[in-house]
């Protein structure tokens, strides 16, 4: 059997790749690049805080004992040079090994595992309502611009983004728990009320799958509040983003040939305007997630919510160094995720930049 | 352009009411009613471990005084008076052999298991072998079992403080059979840490449910506890800040609060609280750091005493609160050795200011180094130190802030390398010899290096006062810490006060110096 150059050529060049997951490919090694990145620059910013950790460990009579305070710097690897602490601390990354809390002993990722649900809950609810209510009142504003209702929506996106969080918290928490009592108090769920069986860690979606429907409705009780107050600065973000996003749109040719068509205005509005403005939108909500995610210390801490902002604020204020670098690496992964997710969904959303 | 909204953006926002709507019935549940039989406290997490042999923070001893019993107690919380506790207990003359006697025969631990003297034995060498935080307690102390009923418990030197040192949390008696079980030894291989946060092995009248340092800590009353059921059969402590605490107190959310400052407690509907405040055994001070490189102006000791004259105390005492107190040295109104709160120096700008010429101060910034992050007994430390800067401001003496996170402070002091700034102590047994760590060569006066042999004539009445015996120790020590305080090296500023607000919800409690809030007693 007799074959062609041009075939032997075909059979000579490696199979093609399909161009989404070569992208996808790609993508995932620079993620994992930037990880390892984000393991160097934890590492290094968190030891090279000009203070000793041991301190933070030992109480007052402890750290006098120089014997004790040796024990301690040995026990944690204190005592080796700082490139032998990076490698151990990597080596035991790789096993999936983030450390152990000098403060209360727990593993690292233990606790993170333990914290980050809660952090998840919070923030899944608070960019729902941001998604929705932002880019609602962004198009209505674009829609109404100069209108007194563009005046109200941005003064109103204005106020979401300027006013601090910790003050809105604080407010809402007397308003709407002390005096109203529309919503649940502080923590998860009433103090003395068992968490669902652990599946997922999310109580609202662990009590649903246990059947237990007060435990459900308490939790969104104590979900809504702090994801509401949460949800005010990116709400107003995503007002005024997607109402400038939706005005640059809307001056363009295609949506004056769709109007010209004589299209549905629903139709021109929802499928060419808010479709194209979609893009720079995306990229807002994405790292609004990731900020959502990464813990909201202050709310977190007026509503007891024992998130991942919390527990990074504990291990800083405690120069606890394997937790604020556990966290600080689920942090940037978090982060990486996002990003690598909001990629993908540009070439679904947006034509222009699909990978062909 | 007009519009009309899509199917599915009403969806969503129907979605969103029926969420509300959910919300809004949870939101009636959260009305105190349902604790029942659960009392709810509430504290800002100061939690490591609850390994009694390891804890040696306020949230750790809260909880470890509601499961394990100890040695010795404090008679009806009055910290001058220690009496009988699971042991009756004798001193020898000369202060150095103290034999326990069993006293409780018919004290259980949680599984049932009788307290025994192994049990304390062990505990007692638990806590010395591990080398935890509170190891120090029984430092120079040689445990000795005599018989079934009988411990005695050697020191090297006199050590009258024992009685004092006995009734602490950390040294709560655990069961020995089962902690040596799970790893527990004697030495600094112990591995039973984990094990006790989640299984206590107390005999106390709570035994530990759940445990969650960052979060919540449940406990449950111990059926086998040997004294009165606790009325309350659960006890929820919750991590939660000091504002949210005074929401939470008053909604019914909480029955018992642990932090909040003067300045909270004052805005609380007094018909709907109960509050008691009690003296707290924490000392706030001034510290001036003796070595001139460091210090510069501080190493002068007209200058010292001329910061002690230029303070406006009553002014710092409002910062405190009701019931705070002025302090004559760093040792507690309440112990025995303080110096008489009347001798306190009172305010004389002018004086401070002829002091400061015989110093020849020439108005040089000095470093003021205090914890920003830090609040005792609901005194906020930055605001105490912005205080003190405007009141020695108006005798001339200038102040250059230096504030840092506690952890960063403290690493600072301890390496003696700060000149001036703001100290703070809580006693570790209420005795006056706790507060040898103020004298020279003690561990506190070694971060403003202060060096034994510096001082000649304190050094003489820290030795009369280690010798002295009975009823004697008190005056000596009280001369001690008076001649310690004039060289203007501590500048006392205010004894707290430890304010403990409760829910109507209660109707009797016992709060008092030595366990702030009993939860068994609590009705």
């Amino acid at each position: 059997m007799s074959v062609s150059a041009t075939d032997q050529q075909k059979n000579l060049r490696p199979p093609k790749i399909h161009p989404l997951l070569r992208f996808i490919l790609v993508r995932i090694g620079i993620s994992i690049l930037l990880i390892w990145g984000v393991t160097v620059v934890t590492f290094l910013m968190t030891n090279l805080v000009p203070t000793d950790p041991v301190a933070a460990i030992l109480g007052d009579r402890a750290a006098a004992d120089p014997e004790i305070v040796a024990q301690t710097r040995e026990r944690l690897g204190l005592d080796q040079p700082l490139i032998v602490q990076y490698f151990t601390y990597l080596g035991n990354l790789l096993q999936g090994d983030l450390g152990v809390s000098n403060q209360t002993r727990v593993p690292v990722l233990e606790s993170i595992g333990q914290v980050f649900p809660a952090s998840i809950e919070l923030g899944i609810g608070a960019i729902l309502l941001s998604v929705i209510i932002g880019l609602l009142l962004g198009l209505l504003s674009a829609l109404k611009q100069n209108t007194i209702v563009d005046h109200a929506i941005r003064t109103l996106s204005l106020i979401g983004i300027s006013a601090p969080t910790f003050w809105i918290a604080a407010v809402g928490y007397f308003v709407f728990f002390f005096k109203l009592r529309l919503v649940g108090g502080a923590g998860r769920l009433d103090p003395w009320m068992t968490p669902p069986p652990r599946v997922t860690g999310l109580y609202t979606v662990d009590s649903l799958l246990a059947g237990q429907m007060a435990t459900f409705t308490n939790a969104l009780g104590h979900l809504i509040l702090p994801s509401c107050v949460l949800a005010l600065f990116t709400i107003g973000l995503l007002t005024r983003f997607s109402r400038s996003s939706v005005l640059d749109i809307i001056k363009l040719d295609y949506v004056t040939a769709a109007k010209a068509k004589g299209l549905a205005p629903r139709t021109v509005v929802f499928k060419y305007i808010f479709r194209g403005a979609l893009v720079p939108i995306i990229t807002v909500v994405g790292l609004a997630f990731g900020s959502l995610l990464s813990g909201a210390v202050l709310t977190e801490t007026v509503f007891a919510w024992n998130g991942l902002g919390q527990y990074a604020y504990r291990g800083a204020t405690t120069l606890d160094l394997p937790v604020i670098m556990g966290v600080g690496l689920v942090i940037g992964i978090v982060y990486i995720i996002v990003n690598f997710v909001v990629d993908l969904i540009y070439g679904f959303v947006d034509p222009r930049v699909r990978v062909r | 352009m007009k519009i009309r909204l899509p199917r599915r953006a009403l969806a969503i926002g129907s979605a969103l009411a029926l969420t509300f709507g959910l919300a809004a019935c949870s939101g009636g549940d959260s009305e105190g009613g349902g604790a029942g039989d659960a009392i709810v406290a509430e504290t800002a997490f100061n939690l490591k471990t609850i390994d009694p042999h390891r804890q040696f923070e306020f949230t750790g001893s809260t909880i470890d005084n509601a499961i394990y019993q100890t040695a010795l107690e404090f008679e009806d919380g009055d910290l001058t008076k220690p009496t009988d506790g699971l042991c009756s207990y004798e001193m020898s003359d000369n202060d150095k052999k103290m034999t326990l006697t069993l006293k409780q025969k018919d004290a259980k631990f949680s599984n049932g298991d009788p307290v025994t003297v192994d049990d304390i034995v062990f505990s007692f060498k638990r806590l010395q072998g591990i080398e935890g935080n509170p190891s120090f307690f029984l430092d120079g102390v040689t445990v000795k079992k005599v018989d079934d009923e009988t411990i005695e418990l050697i020191s090297k030197n006199p050590n009258p403080a024992l009685p004092y040192i006995l009734p602490n949390s950390s040294i709560g008696i655990v069961n020995a059979k089962v902690v040596k079980e799970n790893e527990g030894t004697t030495d600094e291989n112990d591995g039973a840490e984990q094990f006790l946060n989640q299984n206590s092995q107390g005999s106390g009248p709570y035994k530990v449910e759940t445990y969650d340092a960052d979060s919540k800590v449940v406990l449950t009353a111990n059926e086998h506890y040997n004294g009165p059921a606790p009325k309350f059969s659960k006890v929820v402590l919750r991590n939660v800040s000091a504002e949210t605490q005074v929401t939470d107190i008053q909604s019914g959310q909480a029955d018992v609060s642990f932090d909040l400052s003067s300045d909270q407690v004052e805005t609380l509907d007094k018909n709907a609280v109960q509050i008691s405040s009690l003296p707290s055994t924490r000392s706030i001070y001034i510290f001036n750091n003796t070595d001139e490189e460091i210090g510069g102006p501080t190493a002068d000791p007209n200058f010292r005493k001329a910061v002690a004259s230029a303070l406006d105390y009553e002014k710092i005492l409002d910062l405190a609160g009701e019931n705070g107190q002025r302090m004559a040295s760093p040792v507690p109104n309440e112990f025995n050795g303080a110096v008489p709160k009347d001798q306190a120096p009172d305010r004389d700008l002018d004086r401070a200011k002829k002091l400061l010429d015989k110093a020849g101060y020439d108005g040089e910034a000095v470093p003021f180094h205090y914890a920003s992050d830090q609040a005792v007994n609901g005194m906020d430390i930055a605001q105490l130190a912005q205080t003190i800067q405007a009141q020695l401001k108006e005798a001339g003496i200038k102040l250059s802030l230096k504030p840092a996170p506690s952890a960063t402070q403290l690493d600072g002091f301890r390496a003696a390398e700060q000149p001036m700034g703001i100290g703070t102590w809580g006693a570790d047994y209420p005795d006056p010899s706790n507060y040898n760590v103020f004298v020279p060569g003690g561990s506190v006066a070694e971060r403003v290096n202060w060096a034994e042999g510096d001082n000649p004539e304190i050094d003489k009445l820290a030795a009369a006062a280690t010798k002295a015996e009975g009823d004697d120790r008190g005056p000596a020590y009280a001369e001690l810490f008076q001649a310690t305080t004039e060289t203007g090296i501590w500048v006392p500023l205010v004894q707290p006060v430890s304010t403990v607000v409760v829910s109507n919800r209660i109707e009797s409690y016992v709060s008092n110096a030595d366990v702030t809030f009993d939860f068994a007693k609590a009705e």
